[in-house]
């Protein structure tokens, strides 16, 4: 290697610890004791104890928090997705009257900051019995990353030449096999790269569980925003276990669908003709 | 085995009609070529016989029953497109399996021995095993033929199955088509605009134009006897010369004719002849009764010599046999025998022939 390759290298990892630096702060802080954290140098060598692991997770809150959080992400994201496909599947094939006009109407949902339709969401939610429901909860996550995941999916349907349809419906195939077997298989790239968005948009949603959760379907920010203040100030090291634990499944979910989110960023640029 | 039935069917896309109403029968076992230039309505009529488009009007029988409104897959119909489309990662024989999965017909060993069947008369045995992405499109095509047949369904559609294959390629699939129909004999609808490839195919072509069946017949009969004037024109390479008249009070003088013709209602308004460019004969000066000049010479097929003629007023392409001593700029003599001349009035056929008179100076 010569000496340019060296030095783009170290630059490289020179800006990758600088971003990683927060987080790996937050990580080492959850293994240290509370004055520890905050001491000034910061303690770089410390014997690590598992000590607000236990504390934290013996809070039947933050439990319940996390089971919030992975039901109500992962519930949504299905049918989010169920139904963005199906819908994309109808725009990009039967190109019903109004196509592009009903295409731009779901993104405009997406234009609208989220807080300035709090209060209509709000009193409708109370109105009509659903606060702090899960059903409610999961339906309004759905609603949320629909648009966004038709968007995608319409894209990637339409890469998909109809011949595909066409030959599967004149041997025999009726539309069921033709959208299971014939071209959702071809679109999985993008349903993945709908799942991890939606996921990761629902996992790291804060204001509307705030508002139309409750006690029983809060989710870890609101949880983490709950239990931050405690004995007079910041609880660090409530704040450092919560988030660790936090970002996992997100890298997780991430890490394990990277080969998918890879093509699905690569599709339609090494296509052939059929 | 099934015959097919248009009653008035039409396909309407907003303000322009692709397919004009059509009243037409594809008999029972027969092969029918509906061919056409781009763009006539071929393939949106295959199509709403498919079900993969449904017709603005009319109603389409299969047996007598309507299947109009079905969906393709409760019609028992086949086809086979322009680009044949399979699954990548499966093998020639799991690619032709794969249809016939669904039919609970047939038993596992059944279908295995229709496979090996079809793949036997599509010549692909030896690839069987072999993946998609290592065919060419020409054998890739025989692949999609091959499970068209395999279904065993009374009627199988072709779309211009061969427009995007070469030439080799193109020979062995008309091979390998010819091998299944004599094996089996189900009713088969081939649009093409390759007319060489119609007449080759068909047990029966349908001629099309504007969205509208121009005239049915057997091949040969529609190439001797077109019923219009576009007919002549699209059959044949080149297609018929045409010849307008110069009307002399009752009677017509056609350049390339030694005499004027009679016209059996004396009116010479929107009268053509047409005649092949192979029937036209060509002797050296003086041997045959009108005189013409050659303008060009090209070489066709086989060694045969395509000439640019003028007689008279009119120019006219003849075919002559190999090694015709005849060059640019010769004056030789032709001869257009009556009986291989067609009359057309505004492009339809006269019904009554006009006649030759006798009398030369005239």
């Amino acid at each position: 290697m010569t000496l340019r390759t060296h030095l783009y290298h170290a630059l490289l990892w020179l800006v990758a610890l600088l971003f990683f630096a927060p987080v790996a702060w937050i990580v080492l802080s959850s293994f240290k004791t509370a004055t520890q954290i905050l001491s000034v140098p910061p303690v770089l060598l410390f014997r690590p104890t598992l000590a607000n692991y236990e504390r934290v997770l013996s809070n039947p809150h933050i439990l319940w928090g996390f089971l919030n959080s992975l039901l109500l992400s992962c519930s949504a994201v299905v049918i989010a997705v169920a139904v963005s496909f199906l819908a994309a599947f109808s725009f990009s094939r039967f190109k019903p009257r109004g196509t592009a006009f009903l295409m731009f109407l779901l993104l405009s949902i997406r234009m609208l900051p989220g807080s300035a339709a709090i209060l209509p969401i709000y009193l409708m939610y109370v109105g009509l019995g659903w606060k702090d429901s899960y059903a409610g909860v999961i339906l309004f996550y759905a609603m949320f990353s629909i648009p966004f995941s038709v968007w995608i999916l319409k894209g990637f349907i339409d890469g998909v030449s109809v011949r595909f349809d066409e030959t599967g419906l004149v041997n025999g195939a009726g539309w069921f096999r033709v959208i299971a077997r014939l071209i959702f298989p071809q679109v999985m790239p993008g349903v993945i790269a709908a799942l991890i968005f939606n996921f990761i948009f629902v996992w790291n949603e804060f204001l509307f569980n705030y508002i139309i959760g409750g006690p029983r379907t809060a989710n870890i920010p609101v949880a983490l925003a709950t239990g931050l203040y405690s004995g007079g100030g910041v609880d660090w090291t409530f704040v450092s276990v919560v988030t660790t634990l936090y970002i996992i499944p997100p890298i997780l979910v991430v890490f394990l669908f990277q080969r998918f989110l890879l093509v699905g960023m690569t599709f339609g640029t090494v296509r052939g003709e059929v | 085995m099934s015959e097919i039935v248009l009653r008035g069917v039409g396909r309407a896309f907003g303000a322009t009609q692709a397919v004009q109403p059509t009243d037409f029968t594809f008999p029972d076992g027969s092969v029918t070529c509906l061919l056409g230039p781009s763009g006539c309505g071929k393939t949106t009529l295959m199509r709403m016989i498919a079900g993969l488009d449904t017709p603005t009007g009319g109603r389409i029988l299969f047996d007598g029953r309507d299947v109009t409104g079905k969906p393709a897959r409760d019609r028992d119909v086949a086809m086979v497109f322009q680009y044949p489309v399979m699954y990548r990662t499966l093998s020639v024989a799991e690619n032709v399996e794969l249809a016939l999965r669904d039919d609970r017909r047939l038993s596992a060993a059944g279908r295995r021995a229709r496979v090996d069947e079809v793949l036997e008369v599509m010549q692909l045995q030896d690839r069987r095993a072999a993946g998609i992405d290592a065919l060419d499109v020409g054998t890739r095509q025989r692949v999609a033929v091959a499970r068209a047949v395999a279904r065993d369904c009374a009627v199988i559609l072709f779309d211009e199955p061969t427009t995007n294959v070469e030439v080799h390629a193109k020979t062995q699939l008309i091979r390998a088509f010819k091998q299944f129909r004599a094996r089996l004999r189900q009713t088969i609808i081939y649009v093409t605009h390759d007319q060489t490839e119609a007449m080759t195919l068909a047990d029966r072509i349908a001629l099309m134009r504007d969205g509208a069946i121009t005239q049915c017949d057997a091949p040969h009969a529609l190439y001797d006897r077109p019923e219009s004037a576009f007919g002549g024109w699209f059959l044949g390479n080149p297609g018929m010369n045409f010849l307008e008249p110069r009307p002399q009070g009752g009677v017509a003088r056609f350049d390339g004719f030694p005499s004027p013709f009679r016209l059996p209602d004396g009116d010479p308004e929107g009268l053509q002849l047409g005649i092949r460019p192979e029937r036209i004969l060509v002797g050296p000066a003086g041997a045959l009764p009108v005189p013409a000049q050659v303008l060009r010479r090209a070489i066709t097929v086989g060694g045969q010599y395509l000439l640019l003629l003028r007689a008279g007023s009119a120019t006219l392409r003849a075919r002559t046999p190999p090694r015709a001593p005849f060059a640019p700029g010769d004056t030789v003599s032709i001869e257009c025998p009556i009986s291989h001349a067609a009359f057309f009035r505004h492009g339809q056929r006269l019904v009554a022939q006009p006649r030759m008179t006798e009398d030369v100076h005239a």
